[in-house]
């Protein structure tokens, strides 16, 4: 099952800018559709539909979310094992690998390098292998 | 039942078609390169080219590439080998495999070969070939560049499509780089094969398999080997460890120690050109060198090609292997047989005055022939088809160091006569890995199982072969298997009594190891620290996979090449006259190689005649031919 875009789409291209793994296809001002191939249901589309265009895979609209209220990543460094699962996952390219300290530093673990281009779709959490990824939503983390 | 989905791609026709894997092969063979090898006796014709268009490339993954397990990024290429003959598989990390996976398909079979240039586009469960004219002629990086960034892409480069003997293919900046992966696309008109997908690699009991997953990267974490050693130094650590026992290949294999190896070392890599460490995607260990190059930062070199554009062609210029081993990442060249026949034509120039311009000590010059060898361009051409084919032109068959066409990897095998009998009886050619990697266990490890002794290498050698086969058929990386050794000994130190104690009872290991391979599928004891793979395969596949289990698949692994090799007709378990007949040492006849000594031994243990898999060695392991 995937999630859908209803006719209240009215082509802004905001999902497909934002869709992590490109399952949106659509013109600008036509309507969008997702393929349902390779949707992950993680809701990105439906956070930043201005127009509550995007239904659940049950048919239930969706509502949008403010930017600023989308889910982000918290990192536990200390389970974290720098496998770069998480990183590849973020085609969004917010997550890197932190960068050692010291020559022969080997405590270097996943981060949330770049917060502005965090999606909150959470594919980063749900493959980690170590459970070292949590989302938060900003008030959780505030 | 869950079986694993594979596709059959023909180039020449534009079919692709779905090919059904049965149970009973999923059962027997798993995946990765043991499957391949499967198939590859089963749909190819015999006595074919390697490079013609009806030869059959298997590209496929294992049961746990992507399924966040350590190390689980590699994938497997099975084909003819381009230098042997005989069976080539290559192994390599990167992100295509998991890619592959996520894409809906665990292997694809490709053969025909197109009229133009093509590329395989594996996306979301569905297959396409796509016109690739315009990715034609760029190199490796170039490639890849042109194509979006999130696909996982397996791409040959110029060295390929010019039919390089030994040329590889790179997946992000990792290589399958031995037995010519790239001149085999490169004839089939394939420039890559690119995957896309979001599906998520089967496994049967997701809980507890994520709760050993963690368990496992713990423990590997907290090794050593796996958790320190190769994190701080990469593969390269070796090149000291290797030249304090004489197991270095200095000069063209002439020598086994170089009083300045310590200035191409690991510890020298790390201290002063190091600018992090990385790793193929779900890895925890991160060998990975990264190093700068030209103001930006590149992959930096391994142990192999730090020893061969280093000692092994006299030369202690860490800058200039750094770029050579780049240079050849880029044009597609396998680092070790391109170095190797380097070294060999360097020392043909000294021998019999055959003039390729290379000269012992003398790098400034590499990068430029690397580049004519990639294009077969002028005399060039000839160092193209490896050292096996030079030397049956120009002489010199003594120091063309390759095992059945393969050149050999570094490792000294007159200080590891293990290795030695690795070499010769590896199925690929004269391959390290394939040839069970003793060097472990003589030169370049902790312990040291008596490296000048033939006594239970026989046993020794189809042990590990096995092992690692069945490591590669699960879809890990073999320095997973780097765990085998207990931390303890890492800890005690490799002079410690108990230490010293344990390499000599390893000496007189023969009969118990002939004993537990003969026990086959009723040993059942597995825990992290005995073959932590089989346990994540048992929760991963939902078969019975146990030790015994789990060496079996290797076996059939190693049986199931062998058929193929003897198919083609490539059976010579040999070595090179400078390791078995010149002592490195001389005067000192316990450095050579006593190939003589072990291989009866090997048969004996491994159930062969003569090199051939007996029919009562292939009953036992339900292999049908």
């Amino acid at each position: 099952m995937a999630y859908s875009i209803t006719e209240l789409c009215e082509g802004c291209t905001a999902c497909a800018r934002l869709c992590p793994v490109a399952a949106i296809a659509g013109t600008p001002k036509g309507m969008h559709t997702i393929n349902p191939k390779r949707c992950v249901e993680c809701g990105v589309c439906a956070r930043a539909c201005t127009k509550s265009a995007v239904a659940d895979a049950a048919g239930n609209p969706l509502p949008r979310v403010p930017r600023k209220d989308w889910p982000k990543p918290a990192f536990a460094a200390e389970n974290c094992s720098a496998c770069g699962i998480c990183v590849q996952a973020c085609t969004a390219g917010a997550l890197a690998i932190s960068l050692p300290q010291f020559r022969g530093d080997l405590r270097v673990s996943a981060y949330l390098a770049n917060e502005k281009k965090c999606v909150g779709c959470a594919l980063c959490a749900q493959d980690c292998p170590m459970d070292a990824i949590r989302m938060q939503t900003p008030e959780v983390a505030a | 039942m869950y079986t694993p989905r594979y596709a059959k791609i023909n180039l020449s026709t534009g079919e692709i078609a779905e090919h059904p894997i049965s149970r009973t092969y999923y059962e027997k063979y798993l995946g990765g390169k043991t499957l391949a090898a499967r198939l590859l006796l089963d749909l190819m014709p015999s006595g074919l080219d390697p490079l013609a268009p009806e030869a059959v490339v298997v590209v496929n993954t294992g049961p746990l590439n992507g399924t966040g397990a350590p190390c689980s990024s590699r994938f497997n290429l099975s084909f003819k080998n381009v230098l042997t003959g005989g069976v080539a598989s290559s192994n390599c990390g990167g992100s295509f495999g998991v890619m592959l996976k996520k894409a809906g398909f665990d292997g694809l079979i490709i053969t025909g070969a197109a009229e133009k240039p093509v590329r395989i586009e594996a996306l979301d469960g569905e297959l396409s070939i796509i016109d690739a004219a315009d990715l034609w002629g760029l190199d490796c990086e170039e490639t890849q560049e042109k194509l979006p960034k999130a696909y996982g892409k397996l791409v040959t480069g110029p060295a390929g499509e010019n039919l390089v003997r030994y040329a590889g293919l790179a997946s992000g900046e990792r290589m399958a780089g031995r037995c010519g992966p790239g001149a085999v696309f490169g004839a089939k008109k394939l420039k890559c094969v690119t995957a896309y997908g979001t599906a998520r690699p089967y496994v049967a009991q997701p809980e507890k398999y994520h709760k050993y997953v963690q368990e496992w990267v713990r423990f590997v974490k907290n090794h050593s080997m796996t958790g320190d050693a190769l994190p701080h130094y990469g593969s390269a650590g070796l090149v000291s460890k290797a030249n304090a026992s004489h197991a270095l290949p200095t000069l063209n294999f002439k020598y086994g120690h170089d009083d300045l190896a310590d200035t191409v070392s690991g510890e020298t890599l790390a201290e002063t050109r190091l600018t992090r460490n990385s790793g193929c995607v779900s890895c925890p260990i991160r060998c990975e060198r990264r190093v700068m190059l030209d103001g930006r930062e590149v992959k930096g070199p391994e142990y192999e090609t730090v020893g061969f554009f280093g000692p092994n062609i006299g030369a202690h210029d860490l800058d200039a292997i750094c770029r050579l081993n780049y240079v050849c990442d880029i044009l597609g060249l396998d680092t070790i047989s391109a170095a190797s026949t380097i070294a060999y034509a360097m020392e043909l120039y000294e021998d019999k005055g055959v003039d390729f311009g290379v000269r012992f000590g003398d790098v400034s010059n590499l990068e430029e022939i690397l580049r004519k060898t990639a294009l077969r361009e002028g005399i060039y051409d000839e160092l193209a088809n490896g050292s096996k084919w030079l030397s049956e032109k120009y002489g010199g068959e003594d120091y063309a160091i390759h095992a059945k066409g393969l050149e050999m990897a570094s490792y000294e095998p007159r200080r590891s006569v293990g290795m030695g009998l690795g070499y010769a009886t590896s199925n690929r050619g004269g391959c390290h890995l394939n040839g069970g990697y003793l060097a472990l266990l003589e030169s370049v490890g902790v312990l040291s199982v008596a490296p000048q002794k033939p006594r239970s290498k026989g046993e020794l050698a189809v042990f590990m072969q096995n092992a690692l086969e069945a490591v590669s058929a699960a879809g890990c990386c073999l320095f997973s298997a780097q765990t085998f050794v207990p931390d303890i000994f890492f800890k005690l130190g490799p002079h410690h009594w108990v230490t010293r104690l344990v390499g000599k009872i390893f000496t007189l290991a023969g009969p118990v190891l002939r004993l537990l391979m003969a026990a086959g599928p009723l040993l059942r004891l597995n825990t992290l620290y005995i073959l932590p793979h089989a346990q994540a395969l048992r929760l991963c596949t939902g078969l019975p996979v146990f030790t015994g289990a789990f060496l079996r698949v290797g076996e059939r692994s190693y049986n199931l090449e062998r058929l193929f090799s003897v198919r083609e007709g490539v059976t010579q378990d040999s070595l090179p006259g400078r390791v078995t007949r010149t002592p490195q040492v001389p005067g000192d006849p316990s450095t050579v190689v006593p190939l003589e000594k072990m291989l009866p031994v090997y048969y004996k243990t491994r159930g062969w005649k003569d090199g051939v898999p007996t029919k009562r060695t292939l009953k036992k392991l339900g292999i049908e031919s």
